[in-house]
């Protein structure tokens, strides 16, 4: 049960996960950093099956440090999506599909905007200005609807970050005492430290 | 690929692939067919051409109809043709599998010459001895088009390929106009076949194709409507009792 | 809960006079869960015809994408840009293609011919094509979409007369279905171009 969510501004995103591992009751791992570095610009938060988000999540990585390496550029948030996307969706109709739900945000040096693309282990993709997935993702989209706007400013966002993680910890049946922090602006990306509500 | 599968078509010293214009030269030894796009058609038209009286003539094909709206003849060898033959009526089907209409005659003739090209390359083949002429009708009117071994094609007005075919253009260059019919066209082409014909031209010693376009039907597909037939023996009888 | 049903959508085309009309909704769910409200599924093919994608929005994408691929090889080879007739069987080929293991889409083509006459028609999952000279429809919503259309819709309707039909015939459907709504957009296909409108919805 891992939870993750990302918000949008004009040019930065936001992408937040807990830092559980857990495996039936047991809680296995409590300090998991479920976001994967694609680009200096771009990052993914990946939750599921345990063995496939590491499978998947390594070979997406590996591939586009390949391409950045090879053409000595790095690809964009919409190409990065566009390609977990296609092969995501490649896999789902062979006999090794991956059950990972994904959360790509990033940001376009060239137009200057951040962007959120969320991905679910069907392969269905939609570019949203906020996303969740799975079970939490109940709690956190009347969190969001309510308190989102598109012009919102970084501690706008970390804001309702924390409205977030609040109602997380109030309404949601799983244990979640951390999490991870990350925005992806102009400066590229970064961790951040959230004062606990 | 097996390695030592080379391909026979390999360049001269001085640029020239030899396999391709032998090939060619097989095709000028093959009767001649000639091909005339008119205003509203196009006819093709080839001799039939038997070692032996005793050969049973109608039995003969030396033009295949591809699908509805194209036809081909060839000059060269026989049953090389026979394999474009299949390659091409395939490759029409394939097309109406996928769209539910015949391939515009362009489309068919890129298959061809590209398949044609494929026996100029590939390891353990050879080129084919055959040129052809592909005589069709599609939404941009009607259409010939002669393709050679190489795999390189041409879009004509008018032409002819193997045994007379020099003698044939010069006579289709004095004899071709734009705004022909194509009943004009049938008469022109079996004129250009008689030039240099060797021995009495009969309805059974030629062969000759047509496809007409019919004018458009208020909501109705011209497409459908235009077939490409061979001419009955009766047929041509009556275009050369007219001539002679 | 049939997959067919997992991600919610209404999609409808109409005929007017020398036009075309299809319209969709924006809500992309999974089941009662809204996720998008500005997702696609209504895509230009050429300029004069589009299509509807209603079902698995993995698939909605994924058919897209090759439908495009297709398509831009048809114009390059053949140089000239494919009707929508025939872009119907390329689409009926590649459903049937998949017959064993098929896409979760039921799809709407709607497009002005070369003699500028309307065509449009709906398919099933594996590809059979349903043509029609008034309407079709598909999605989640399609039972409220008949029902509008069969009311609202008359024949020769102008662009702007087409535009007013569809709209409430869309809004209305979609009113009372809890899968499909959230935004909608319409475009209407005429000889002189595509006009395209978004429209405001209920969005609860």
């Amino acid at each position: 049960m891992d939870a993750q969510f990302a918000i949008v501004g004009r040019d930065f995103a936001i992408s937040v996960t807990d830092t559980g591992v857990s495996r039936s009751i047991v809680k296995m791992k409590h300090n998991q950093d479920k976001s994967w570095q694609l680009t200096p610009y771009t990052i993914m938060t990946v939750t599921g099956e345990p063995g496939d988000i590491e499978m998947f999540s390594e070979y997406i990585q590996s591939n586009i440090k390949l391409y950045s390496v090879r053409n000595a550029q790095d690809l964009t948030p919409k190409e990065i999506a566009n390609f977990i996307r296609g092969e995501l969706a490649e896999a789902l109709r062979s006999r090794n599909a991956f059950s990972v739900n994904l959360l790509v945000t990033g940001f376009d040096k060239v137009t200057g905007e951040a962007s959120l693309y969320r991905i679910d282990y069907l392969a269905s993709m939609a570019k949203v200005p906020f996303g969740s997935h799975a079970t939490p993702s109940f709690i956190l989209y009347s969190v969001l609807d309510r308190e989102y706007t598109p012009d919102i400013t970084l501690e706008q966002g970390l804001e309702i970050v924390k409205k977030c993680i609040a109602a997380l910890k109030t309404r949601f049946v799983v244990d979640m005492p951390e999490f991870t922090v990350k925005v992806v602006d102009a400066q590229g990306t970064r961790s951040i430290d959230i004062v606990q509500v | 690929m097996d390695r030592y599968s080379f391909s026979l078509t390999t360049f001269s010293p001085n640029g020239k692939l030899l396999q391709i214009e032998h090939a060619l030269a097989a095709v000028g030894n093959g009767s001649t067919s000639v091909g005339i796009k008119a205003a509203n058609g196009v006819v093709v038209a080839t001799e039939k051409k038997t070692g032996s009286s005793l050969i049973d003539v109608s039995s003969l094909e030396h033009m295949a109809m591809i699908c509805d709206s194209i036809g081909m003849v060839y000059s060269g060898m026989g049953p090389d043709f026979r394999v474009l033959v299949n390659r091409a009526r395939k490759a029409a089907q394939t097309y109406r599998r996928t769209y539910m209409e015949d391939p515009p005659v362009r489309i068919l003739v890129k298959e061809l010459a590209g398949v044609m090209q494929e026996f100029t390359q590939s390891g353990g083949v050879r080129p084919f001895g055959v040129s052809l002429l592909l005589a069709g009708v599609d939404d941009r009117g009607p259409n010939l088009y002669q393709v050679d071994p190489s795999g390189s094609y041409f879009p004509w007005k008018a032409t002819a390929i193997g045994k007379n075919m020099v003698n044939s253009k010069t006579f289709l260059e004095k004899r071709f106009n734009g705004d022909m019919e194509l009943e004009d066209a049938v008469y022109t082409a079996i004129l250009t076949l008689k030039e240099g014909f060797e021995g009495q031209m009969t309805e059974q010693s030629i062969d000759v194709g047509i496809i007409s376009t019919i004018p458009a039907v208020e909501g109705e597909d011209t497409l459908k409507q235009s077939k490409f037939q061979r001419l009955t023996q009766a047929e041509i009888k009556d275009y050369l009792s007219n001539i002679a | 809960m049939s997959i067919m049903e997992y991600c919610g959508a209404a999609i409808v085309a109409m005929v007017g006079k020398d036009c075309v009309a299809i319209a969709s909704d924006k809500r992309l769910g999974q089941q009662q869960l809204t996720v998008d409200m500005e997702f696609q599924k209504v895509f230009p093919i050429t300029e004069r015809t589009y299509i509807g994608l209603s079902g698995l929005a993995t698939d909605v994408k994924t058919l897209h994408d090759r439908l495009r691929m297709r398509v831009n090889l048809y114009k390059h080879r053949e140089e000239r840009v494919i009707e929508p007739k025939t872009f119907t069987h390329l689409l009926s080929h590649m459903l049937y293609e998949r017959r064993f293991g098929s896409y979760f889409i039921s799809p709407v083509v709607a497009g002005l011919d070369k003699n500028n006459r309307p065509y449009i028609c709906a398919l099933d999952t594996i590809g059979c094509i349903d043509s029609s000279s008034d309407f079709v429809v598909c999605g989640t919503a399609a039972t409220n979409l008949y029902g509008a259309c069969e009311s609202l819709w008359e024949p020769d309707l102008g662009p702007e007369e087409l535009f007013e039909t569809i709209s409430q015939t869309l809004l209305s459907s979609i009113d009372r279905d809890a899968m499909s709504g959230w935004g909608a957009v319409v475009h209407i296909i005429t000889p002189s171009g595509v006009i395209t409108r978004d429209l405001k919805s209920r969005m609860d």
